[in-house]
């Protein structure tokens, strides 16, 4: 199966965000978690 | 029995060392382009000086060593290792000639953790250097982040069987590509491609923040280069605290986590492989670790109570972790603060955090993430054979890229490299208690060095004994080539004092 390249980069940079954002958003719940609860 | 070192062996050592000078000396035209353009006549010559000390060098070495023979493995680290102790040397010339480095003792060490991308500085009055010594600042980083013999093996290096030992020799062991130059091709497609855009983010979100766009567009590249190589340096002498900016922030966050990801991981994601992300065994554990590490820092900062709400606690605590995490040592507060402002619980979160890193060939230095993974999967491992009746076969694979057999050569090689960091770690810990810095203040400089982190607690600065500053560059060094190459150097040595004819 041939790849479309730009195509592929393209979605492979938004999967790998979406990674770092996922990070974030966990760790802003953590945050929000122990303000409230501490 | 172990044997002399002969002729021949200083011969090819010498060859290739004086190849990749040449290719370092070329890097230092970009600089005096820079400085050129921006009016900056003595600045410009300060670089020409160091390229001219670096073409005279690279050439008598590739004249008197001329050979035509492939090195071996011995040879490919010993060049490795020599390399980066050359490029330090060569890369802090126009650094001293700047007179911004009281010696050129400091200009060494800021060129080592440049190159090593570490980001510790003992810079003087940074906020009034010329625009052609910042961009070397950041650009010596976004060279040591690749690896400097990436450099050299994707511009001048050309079809050599032997890169593959000195790219091993660089703390590299993944292939990404079956030919070793297109592997270092790739990796500067990531990272250009990345660069473009990150500079484009951060430039636009300095334009929002009230910058004006040149200085925007500068700053957005120097902070690239130095969150995605998880370098730390920045063009301002308050680091990105300058910006006071909570996109600013989030911008640095995403870039230096995808510096910390796998390059063979960006290959396969880029490549359509998109679950890979969900899977692989280093981006679990980085998730995993940066989610347990936060909860002790955030704990830790909940006691103490500076914090009073999430997105304070959020912006400071986390930034910080993450920045030690991923091993770059961008800081949103002031060196001090970690230990007048924060608890024991909340730094000892930062110093584990620093001590882990990313993943392996990242530009992320440190223990890294698939060790981690592969030790916690050996330990369940053997946890199910206790449990299990004594016949059950147990099996243990894990995802890294493909479905991969744990063996116990693994298990004990990642044992073996993860015990040496946190040697090197205490090491540095009792030499700065031995200088007379409480222990605590000491591990985490001295973590944050081997670690190639940046993050300072007010040890570095240029008031700190020399012989603490000699430790903090070995321990830059060491730590960025993980071991392999400096324990050949130090071998071939011994061979060249004891060996036999």
């Amino acid at each position: 199966m041939r790849i479309n390249l730009p195509v592929s980069i393209t979605l492979g940079i938004i999967t790998e965000i979406a990674y770092t954002l996922l990070i974030m958003l966990a760790a802003f719940v953590i945050c929000l978690a122990l303000t409230w609860t501490l | 029995m172990i044997l002399k070192p002969r002729l021949q062996d200083l011969k090819i050592i010498g060859f290739y060392l004086g190849k990749i000078i040449l290719g370092l000396a070329l890097t230092m035209t970009i600089p005096i382009i820079i400085g050129l353009i921006a009016g900056e006549v003595n600045p410009a010559l300060d670089f020409i000086i160091g390229l001219v000390v670096s073409v005279i060098l690279g050439y008598s070495l590739t004249i008197l060593c001329y050979t035509e023979k492939d090195m071996s493995w011995m040879q490919g680290m010993i060049v490795v290792s020599l390399s980066w102790i050359i490029a330090m040397l060569l890369a802090a010339i126009p650094m001293y000639l700047s007179w911004h480095w009281k010696s050129y003792l400091d200009a060494c060490f800021d060129a080592m953790s440049g190159l090593a991308t570490t980001g510790l500085v003992l810079v003087q009055n940074l906020d009034h250097i010329s625009y052609a010594h910042n961009f070397w600042r950041h650009f010596i980083m976004f060279i040591g982040g690749q690896g400097i013999v990436i450099v050299a093996l994707s511009f001048f290096v050309k079809g050599l069987s032997g890169a593959f030992r000195m790219y091993v020799g660089e703390g590299r062991d993944e292939k990404i590509l079956p030919n070793v130059i297109h592997t270092a091709r790739f990796i500067w497609m990531v990272s250009i491609t990345y660069l473009i855009l990150g500079t484009l983010a951060l430039g636009f979100v300095g334009i929002w923040e009230g910058m004006k766009p040149v200085n925007a567009f500068f700053h957005g590249a120097c902070n690239f280069m130095a969150a995605f190589d998880t370098g730390g340096f920045t063009p301002q002498s308050q680091n990105i605290l300058y910006y006071h900016s909570l996109l600013y922030e989030i911008v640095t966050v995403s870039i230096m986590i995808l510096g910390a990801l796998n390059f063979r991981l960006h290959y396969q994601v880029w490549t359509g492989n998109r679950k890979e992300i969900i899977k692989n065994i280093e981006t679990v554990t980085l998730f995993t670790t940066i989610m347990v590490t936060f909860c002790i820092v955030a704990t830790g900062l909940t006691q103490v109570g500076i914090y009073p709400n999430a997105l304070a606690l959020f912006r400071k605590g986390f930034y910080q972790l993450i920045s030690g995490h991923t091993g770059t040592g961008f800081q949103t507060l002031y060196d001090q603060q970690f230990f007048t402002d924060w608890n024991h619980l909340a730094v000892v979160g930062v110093i584990i955090a620093m001590g882990l890193g990313g993943a392996v060939c990242s530009t992320t230095g440190a223990i890294k993430m698939l060790r981690i993974g592969v030790i916690f999967t050996a330990l369940c491992e053997d946890i199910k054979r206790i449990i299990m009746p004594e016949k059950a076969i147990v099996v243990k694979k894990f995802h890294h890229i493909k479905e991969v057999f744990l063996e116990d050569k693994l298990a004990r090689s990642a044992l073996m490299i993860t015990l040496c960091y946190i040697v090197l770690y205490f090491l540095g810990a009792v030499a700065g208690s031995l200088y007379g810095y409480p222990f605590l203040q000491s591990l985490f400089e001295s973590t944050s060095a081997a670690a190639n982190v940046g993050l300072s607690c007010g040890v570095t600065g240029v008031n700190m004994p020399d012989g603490l500053k000699l430790v903090y560059i070995f321990q830059m060094w060491a730590g960025r080539l993980e071991f392999l190459s400096i324990f050949t150097l130090i071998g071939f040595f011994y061979a060249a004092i004891k060996g036999r004819k």
